[in-house]
């Protein structure tokens, strides 16, 4: 079964004066029990809407969207998912650990269970100290920070993050990304969006791009990384202490290898030179992109 | 549903309005010294002026929380982080309607306490003519309660179909000044002074004064003035009417709100 | 969002809600068409607390205190045609009119129905001559005041010099040479029903409010008849030197073809003096003073 599940959804949003913008174009995409999916694409590409559309915020014009095989019309479809959304703003005028407490009870938790847990992410997600203050006093850190606080109270099966990296420091990213780690090996369900591709090729097992309302490509992270191999540098030295670093191409490899060798080289380093993810990012957009002038 | 009430308690004792408002109830405090000045009715003038000071507050505060209770958590996208909670919307908007309303009558029953103690002290004053009506007065303060959480529940209305807070804060207005309009004016449209007006016309204010609330009925101010006693019809009869007229509106507002998008 | 089976379910709410409400709102609207007309006409306090409070609202309050007294007496009028006993509280709407009138010195409606009710059916001409002269300080353009105001000392309080005065005071302001005629003819005694239905005429005409003109003209038509009787009496003592004893001598000497009906339902007698009066008083008997 999978966790979460889009089935040819649409969204059509109506504006005043007729104004009409299809967010999504009978998307379908299928995120696996245990997966880190991170769904990329740039600002207003439709990441949130589908998002929004997986917690019941708006309605898709077509199409259906399951949690755990429960339909998202279905407000127990939310019972297993932590959302933060993207710049969340909560109850400013709760303290911290209040409103973890709140979020805590509408999901039914035992109040003792609540109280250790509360404690514990606080402490985890570096609050502890603000616990007792009114949130309208955090700077947007922090509040991003006890919106993650907020996914984990219940510690759900299912993940849904909106930008969760956005308006943090160094420090607050890395946090992040260790999360994510840990609830991966935990064998939770991470789906999240970003439009910054080095988050992606750090955390996720499967990505899939978004442009314009339309999934233009999903594939596993090891994937895409190995077939953006373009060459190595090799760096190799003779015995009388001569370095030299050569550009080699993929199929080069095999043999320069061995003419190196029989040349007396040692070959100290070889690393392969690839595109990364943005790179591999940007250069579907851009097919996209001449797609659509053609046509 | 009791953790949304009291989340939603808790929202209105720490706004800085609430204590604004409360402030203007200081003003109970000049009652008596006021109604001294009354020659023949220091009593009854002490129970208006106290009545008065009372609806003011509870009109502000209906006005203040119910109009902008929702929009402010749209506004600041609250609603993106509670909705997603797994509670229906309706849930949502009735347990903010209960600790709304709640938080009225709460605010009533101090406010009548003390309007009973001004009233006391005045009566010292200046024994009045009839003995006080206690119970009159009582029930004065609960019904104007429940009129204002009627008020409450239209401003929710309001509420789920607006964007902004202006539908919300000037159709409670509007609504509050109808509302205690609609008796009179149905009252004369069908009264022979107004014989030369067009059927159109009394039509439509017929129509309007069984659609609006009528305010009207759950004025008992004369009652607990005069010590007039009050008839079981006139309590029930009203009660009843709040019973079903609040539900009704709050029953539309929770289909409108569920189809409601939050983008 | 909701899912269609719920959804049904607050429609079905909805429905039987808005069932309930039809029922309970026809109750409720016809227990506050019968409720008691003292707890409608309310209870006014005093002029100085709702100057205060009608901040500058003065005009509007005014203007609806003077709405709810004419629906209150609409209301009675209607009553009373429909031979329904409700005591009318005087009291209360000669002090809703006060505080109308404190409230806007302005205000002509306050005035007008002060003289129809006060003057008439309270029958206190005095009182409504002290509203008047109120007035006149501040409506000091307005003809009407004094006319009324001279109709008062000239008809109910025969004090036919200040009738006269005042009289001087209304053709001054209207440039109407009637009013001049009418202060002249008030001097005679004789004259006083003819300047009654004079009188009911003009206030007739000028009136808006139906059952205000209602009222007006059905007390003239009382009025014509007193005429006819009287005409008949003087023609009577013009040939027997003497006054009839009862009516129906006018009828069986052949100067009234029959008697003539009061529309407020009295009979009408001759008084030992010669006047004639009937037996309602020229008032709707619900009505009381």
């Amino acid at each position: 079964m999978n966790v979460i599940e889009f089935t040819e959804i649409t969204k059509v949003f109506r504006g005043k004066k007729g104004f009409i913008v299809n967010a999504l174009k009978s998307m379908s995409l299928q995120v696996a029990k245990g997966e880190v999916f991170g769904f990329l694409g740039p600002n207003g590409a439709g990441k949130s809407t589908a998002i929004k559309i997986l917690l019941g915020l708006i309605r898709s014009t077509a199409g259906s969207a399951r949690i755990m095989g429960v339909d998202v019309n279905e407000c127990s479809a939310r019972l297993s998912v932590g959302y933060l959304p993207e710049n969340p703003s909560f109850y400013d005028f709760l303290t911290g650990e209040e409103y973890l407490r709140f979020v805590g009870r509408s999901f039914g938790m035992d109040p003792s269970l609540l109280n250790s847990a509360g404690d514990r992410i606080l402490r985890r997600l570096d609050l502890w100290e603000a616990r007792k203050r009114p949130i309208r006093g955090y700077s947007k850190g922090m509040v991003q920070r006890l919106g993650l606080a907020q996914t984990l109270i219940h510690d759900p099966a299912v993940y849904i993050l909106d930008e969760p990296m956005s308006g943090l420091d160094p420090i607050g990213r890395a946090l992040v990304k260790e999360i994510i780690r840990e609830l991966k090996e935990l064998g939770k369900t991470v789906f999240f969006s970003t439009h910054i591709t080095a988050d992606v090729e750090a955390v996720c097992d499967r990505v899939g791009v978004i442009n314009k309302g339309t999934l233009l490509t999903v594939d596993t992270v090891a994937s895409i990384l190995q077939r953006g191999v373009e060459g190595y540098v090799v760096q190799r030295f003779l015995p009388d202490g001569t370095t030299d670093r050569q550009l080699v191409p993929k199929s080069d490899l095999h043999t320069f290898i061995e003419q190196s060798i029989a040349s007396r080289w040692s070959i100290e380093r070889i690393e392969p030179k690839r595109k990364d993810i943005e790179a591999f990012f940007l250069d579907i957009v851009a097919v996209e992109q001449r797609h659509e002038t053609q046509g | 549903m009791a953790n949304l009430i009291s989340i939603n308690l808790l929202a209105i004792f720490r706004d800085k309005v609430f204590h604004g408002i409360l402030a203007i109830a200081v003003i109970f405090l000049l009652i008596p010294s006021i109604s001294s000045l009354s020659m023949r009715q220091v009593t009854e003038l002490s129970i208006t002026l106290s009545l008065s000071l009372l609806s003011v507050i509870l009109l502000l505060l209906s006005v203040s929380l119910g109009a902008t209770s929702l929009w402010k958590d749209i506004e600041r996208r609250y609603t993106y982080s509670v909705l997603s909670l797994p509670m229906e919307r309706s849930a949502y908007l009735i347990g903010k309607f209960i600790a709304i309303a709640l938080f009225l009558l709460l605010t009533a029953l101090v406010l009548g306490a003390v309007t009973c103690l001004v009233v006391w002290l005045s009566s010292g004053i200046y024994p009045p003519e009839r003995p006080i009506l206690w119970s009159a007065l009582i029930l004065c303060v609960i019904f104007s309660a429940l009129k204002y959480i009627v008020l409450i529940a239209y401003s929710f209305l309001f509420s789920t179909v607006s964007t902004s807070f202006f539908l919300p804060v000037f159709g409670t207005i509007s609504v509050f000044m109808a509302g205690n309009a609609t008796q009179q004016v149905y009252d004369y449209v069908h009264s022979p002074a107004a014989k030369a007006l067009s059927p159109l016309l009394k039509h439509a204010a017929s129509f309007f004064y069984y659609l609006l609330p009528n305010f009207s009925a759950f004025d008992l101010q004369i009652n607990a003035i005069y010590a007039i006693p009050l008839s079981l019809k006139g309590v029930a009869l009203p009660f009843i009417y709040f019973c079903i007229y609040t539900p009704l509106l709050i029953v539309v507002a929770a289909i409108i709100f569920a189809r409601r998008e939050m983008k | 969002m909701m899912p269609k089976a719920r959804e049904q379910k607050y429609y079905i709410t909805f429905l039987m809600l808005a069932a309930c409400y039809s029922l309970v709102v026809i109750a409720l609207a016809d227990y506050m068409r019968n409720k008691p007309f003292l707890e409608r006409l309310g209870y006014i306090p005093s002029v100085n607390t709702l100057k205060v409070f009608a901040a500058d609202h003065k005009q509007l309050l005014s203007a609806s205190l003077m709405l709810k007294v004419q629906i209150y007496f609409g209301g009675l009028i209607e009553k009373a045609e429909n031979k329904l006993q409700v005591p009318a509280d005087y009291p209360a709407m000669s002090r809703t009119i006060d505080a109308a009138l404190k409230l806007d010195p302005y205000n002509m409606d306050g005035y007008y129905f002060a003289q129809a009710i006060l003057a008439w059916d309270v029958g206190k001409p005095d009182l409504a001559n002290t509203f008047l002269e109120y007035g006149m300080k501040y409506r000091t353009w307005d003809w009407q005041l004094p006319f009324f105001a001279g109709f008062n000392y000239a008809y109910f309080l025969k004090d036919y010099g200040k009738a006269a005065r005042e009289y001087q005071r209304a053709a001054e302001l209207s440039g109407n040479e009637m009013f001049i005629n009418l202060a002249g003819r008030y001097m005679q005694r004789s004259g006083k029903t003819e300047m009654a239905i004079t009188y009911l005429g003009m206030m007739a005409k000028s009136a808006r409010q139906l059952s205000m003109k209602r009222t007006l003209l059905t007390r003239q038509t009382a009025f014509l008849q007193v005429l006819k009787i009287e005409k008949a009496r003087d023609t009577f003592f013009q040939h027997y030197a003497k006054l009839p004893t009862s009516l129906d001598d006018l009828v069986h000497a052949g100067y009234l073809p029959v008697l003539p009906r009061d529309p407020y339902g009295g009979t009408f007698f001759i008084k030992n003096d010669g006047s004639i009066d009937s037996t309602s008083g020229f008032a709707f008997a619900a009505v009381k003073k």
